[in-house]
């Protein structure tokens, strides 16, 4: 174990429809030396009077309509800001800095009614830098399991910095994704008459036993041609080897996903999240 | 009303110790809940100390246990002690606990086990059939048995399912709840909380549940599912069947409940349940 001293402060805000349901304060500091981790929950002053200024902050933007959970970390390092949305069944995870343009990416997915069941074997193309959660689950995931990676296409570039992280000072810190980048250089990238556009995921899940990937979309559509019709949240499974093989095409610039909140080990860490404009075969 | 805990807890997580000692208040105004760390001073009998050098050796022999399973490896092991006082309002008690979990790997087979205490047998027993498990899923067998440890883990699904005819979910009397009052035996309404932590707002809920059946006889020549392969899903139960044979994998849907046996040990699942020998 690297030795090595660790503090965290954190306050946590709960609110539903403009109302404070739940409000959290967590400090302590973690002692890592050759016998192991001391953790206890001696406060530092300046790190809960960072993090309660944050919270002032962010409390001014709370929306009436929706499920919202605030939270403000800082450490020696940062100060970090982490907003939760849930509105209509749909989730987001953003900052102070997002929250707006991230909102109203989530209320154009509430599903309006009439939507059809995903059809099998039609292209992806993923839209909102939704295919970094794809890129998470296959390629972030292996990472951190030491997997060797998958034949991803040549034009396609995945960053994905791992780092020692710990969700509160009470765990033992893991290598885990800190960020995923995908980028592309000279993709093709040829548009299918009809394809599904995937605008929101709901979570994913990496199996390291069997190689598989899950991943739960929560909104898309089915475009052809000029029709768009909404697609009920579906489910795709793959091998990761068969994702790889899946990716046909990108474009553009990487777009930030509105955040994952990733869990492995019981500690749930933000990844941020961006990717181009994606086109894969359905895996 | 406020609660109080103070609690220190030694956890063997893969190899690396963690000693956490810490103390905190939680209170309910309303609608909003607030926790916080706080001071709670103890008289020093009221929380043990923790042997660390005894927890580690216990911890160690888990992670031993399995030297002789052939070809199964520990994918994660958590092994916990902690001792807890509790305040709210005028009440003041205390508990200890263990908590072990770990996960077996095989070729791409995962059993997990949870237990409430630190002896290896139960794992060693798993390990070793999982150790003579063939890959190929075979016909579930039509009538069979369950060990009590994955009836456990199926019970807080039963209580948040459709009820069933054949047999009773009942809260065991015992214990104090997350209020301070005792435990008491209730088979609807839930009279108690549940509060795991002073971070959590504490909700009614079936503690410590167990499930009775007119019919206790269980044939022990059945094939038996001893332990769950991957998560509980009551219409998909993955779990590792040992037939006396070849033990093989298979995914279970739950049928009618024909037996529960009488004997019973506690899990910590959910907010704690009693596992008991079942038949289907």
């Amino acid at each position: 174990m690297t030795p090595g001293r660790y503090a965290v402060a954190t306050l946590e805000e709960l609110w539903s429809g403009g109302l404070l349901l739940e409000r959290r304060l967590s400090h302590g500091r973690a002692i890592q030396d050759e016998t192991g981790i001391t953790a206890d929950d001696v406060r530092d002053d300046a790190l809960v009077a960072a993090c309660s200024a944050a919270l002032d902050a962010m409390r001014a933007r709370v929306l009436s309509d929706a499920r919202m959970r605030l939270i403000a970390e800082a450490t020696a390092a940062a100060v970090v800001q982490t907003i939760t949305v849930a509105l209509a069944g749909l989730s987001i995870v953003t900052s102070p800095e997002h929250l707006d343009a991230d909102v109203e990416t989530m209320r154009r997915c509430i599903p309006r009614g009439g939507e059809i069941a995903a059809p099998r074997g039609v292209p992806l193309v993923w839209k909102n830098g939704s295919g970094a959660l794809l890129l998470h689950e296959a390629a972030g995931h292996p990472l951190e399991h030491g997997r060797a990676d998958a034949a991803w296409p040549p034009w396609l570039q995945i960053d994905v910095p791992l780092a020692m992280r710990r969700a509160t000072f009470r765990d033992v810190p893991l290598l885990r994704m800190t960020t995923v980048a995908a980028r592309q250089t000279g993709a093709p990238f040829s548009l299918p008459e009809e394809h599904v556009e995937v605008l929101l995921v709901d979570g994913g899940s990496y199996e390291p036993l069997t190689d598989m990937v899950t991943l739960k979309i929560a909104a898309a559509e089915l475009v052809r041609g000029e029709e768009v019709t909404r697609v009920a949240p579906f489910e795709l499974a793959g091998s990761r080897a068969a994702i790889a093989q899946a990716v046909k095409g990108a474009k553009g610039d990487p777009i930030r996903y509105p955040g994952v909140i990733c869990s492995r080990e019981g500690q749930e860490l933000v990844v941020a999240s961006y990717a181009p404009v994606l086109l894969t075969e359905h895996p | 009303m406020i609660y109080r805990k103070r609690g220190r807890v030694l956890r063997w997580e893969n190899g690396i110790v963690v000693r956490v000692d810490e103390s905190g208040l939680a209170l309910e105004e309303r609608d909003l809940f607030e926790c916080r760390p706080a001071p709670f001073d103890v008289r020093h009998a009221e929380l043990d100390e923790l042997d660390e050098g005894d927890f580690l050796s216990a911890a160690s022999s888990i992670a031993a246990s399995i030297h002789d399973a052939e070809g199964v490896t520990i994918e994660r092991l958590i092994v916990m002690h902690g001792v807890a006082v509790h305040e709210y309002g005028e009440k003041r008690w205390s508990d200890a606990s263990h908590r072990v979990h770990v996960s077996l790997v095989r070729g791409r087979m995962r059993a997990l086990l949870d237990l409430a205490s630190l002896d290896a047998g139960a794992i060693v027993s798993v390990a070793r059939t999982l150790a003579r498990t063939g890959a190929a899923a075979r016909p579930i067998p039509p009538r069979m048995r369950m060990a009590p440890n994955v009836v456990a883990a199926l019970l807080p699904s039963l209580v948040a399912g459709a009820p069933r005819p054949e047999v009773r979910l009942v809260q065991t009397a015992g214990g104090i709840d997350g209020r301070g009052d005792p435990v008491i035996e209730a088979t609807s309404g839930w009279p108690n909380w549940y509060r795991p932590s002073y971070r959590v707002r504490p909700l009614r809920a079936p503690l410590d549940v167990r499930l009775e059946c007119a019919v206790t006889e269980i044939d022990r020549g059945l094939p038996v599912a001893v332990a769950l392969l991957g998560p509980v899903d009551v219409g998909a139960l993955p779990v590792l069947i040992d037939d006396g044979e070849r033990p093989f994998p298979a995914t279970l849907r739950l049928g009618r409940i024909e037996a529960v046996a009488t004997q019973k040990r506690w899990y910590p699942y959910g907010a704690g349940s009693f596992g008991a020998e079942m038949m289907l």
